[in-house]
């Protein structure tokens, strides 16, 4: 290959396109070497820029991966702490619950039942008893009162 | 002995303290690489800082799916690759991308380029073509930029970028060619 390379074999080659005619001719000729060269200058001072740019500026920060999974964690230690405070707090409460109560309280239970018998021992209900009174004679004694209304016949 | 839960839990507990250190490592070694990426792509440090922290929490929820059918680096690029193009083609951003794009100065980019070995002309000139890169770089096309920040600042190999762009390793080379020719025009050297 005697002639220059062209502007898109020089392109090419740059790009990562590399034919071994071109290396060749590349070796041969001066004038597209320095081409070349002159490129990769342009770009490799391109690179080194970019990068003393973002070593300047582009430190990590605070991992945020580990502030997404501390929170996961944190969530999780405020539901252990609830679960914890829900069981100290049912514990009482379950153990006192066969427990026989204080003397005081058998006290009002006995009222209660004597309440309950006086009820159970009414011959009628209570809201029955101002009757019962209109008609107490018959309820004292039944059979006299019908020998009774027999002679006034 | 079967293990008890006490050790099972111990044993996730480790593997897990084992993986929060594997992936440490990944973020020391790769943070700069995405964080270059974005910038030059999106031209906002705070942008790009914004997309890096993406970029690592979305590798980090995939952590455990990664099989190793690419390089770490492949696949940690391929993902920023995914979340500047997201973000480049969220429409409802174009005014702050414009107002943005400002924001990087350009301008100081070639002063980065500390060589006191050089004259002040070398210099000057370095600068220069430098800026001129810079400006090509953020005229090109999204896929052809990303092709060629790949290529030219993170020297990925061909079918490693192609690998983290999704498509072929031809239409990596075509993305390249016209990248480099936008660049050759620039700098004076494409006829």
């Amino acid at each position: 290959m005697s002639e220059h390379l062209s502007s898109r074999g020089i392109s090419e080659w740059a790009s990562g396109t590399r034919p071994p005619e071109v290396e060749n001719h590349l070796h041969e000729c001066a004038e597209c070497r320095e081409e070349l060269t002159r490129l990769h200058g342009a770009l490799s001072d391109f690179r080194d820029s970019l990068r003393s740019w973002g070593a300047a500026e582009g430190a990590p920060p605070q991992p945020m991966w580990r502030t997404e999974n501390a929170q996961g964690a944190h969530r999780l230690r405020w539901a252990l702490a609830a679960m914890v405070l829900v069981l100290l707090a049912a514990i009482p409460v379950y153990l006192a619950r066969d427990r026989p109560r204080p003397g005081g309280t058998s006290a009002e239970d006995a009222v209660l039942l004597e309440q309950i018998d006086a009820n159970v021992s009414r011959t009628v209900p209570a809201t029955m008893e101002p009757l019962t009174s209109l008609v107490s004679w018959s309820s004292t004694n039944p059979a006299a009162a019908t020998a009774k209304s027999l002679t006034k016949r | 002995m079967e293990p008890s839960a006490a050790s099972g839990f111990l044993t996730a507990f480790a593997s897990d303290a084992v993986e929060f250190e594997d992936f440490d490592a990944v973020v020391r070694l790769h943070w700069p690489a995405v964080f270059r990426f974005t910038l030059a792509s999106v031209r906002d440090r705070d942008v790009a800082a914004t997309l890096t922290q993406d970029c690592f929490l979305h590798a980090w929820r995939g952590w455990g799916r990664f099989r190793g059918d690419s390089t770490v680096k492949t696949w940690i690029m391929r993902i920023a690759v995914n979340l500047v193009r997201d973000h480049s083609r969220d429409r409802r951003l174009q005014f702050w991308k414009r107002v943005a794009a400002q924001a990087l100065d350009i301008q100081t980019a070639g002063e980065r380029l500390a060589d006191e070995r050089i004259s002040t002309e070398a210099r000057i000139l370095r600068e220069e073509r430098v800026r001129a890169v810079w400006n090509v770089s953020a005229s090109l096309p999204e896929k052809q930029r990303t092709a060629f920040l790949l290529r030219f600042v993170e020297d990925m190999q061909l079918l490693e970028i192609a690998a983290a762009m999704g498509v072929k390793e031809g239409t990596v080379k075509v993305h390249l060619f016209r990248a480099v020719q936008a660049v050759r025009e620039r700098l004076g050297g494409a006829q």
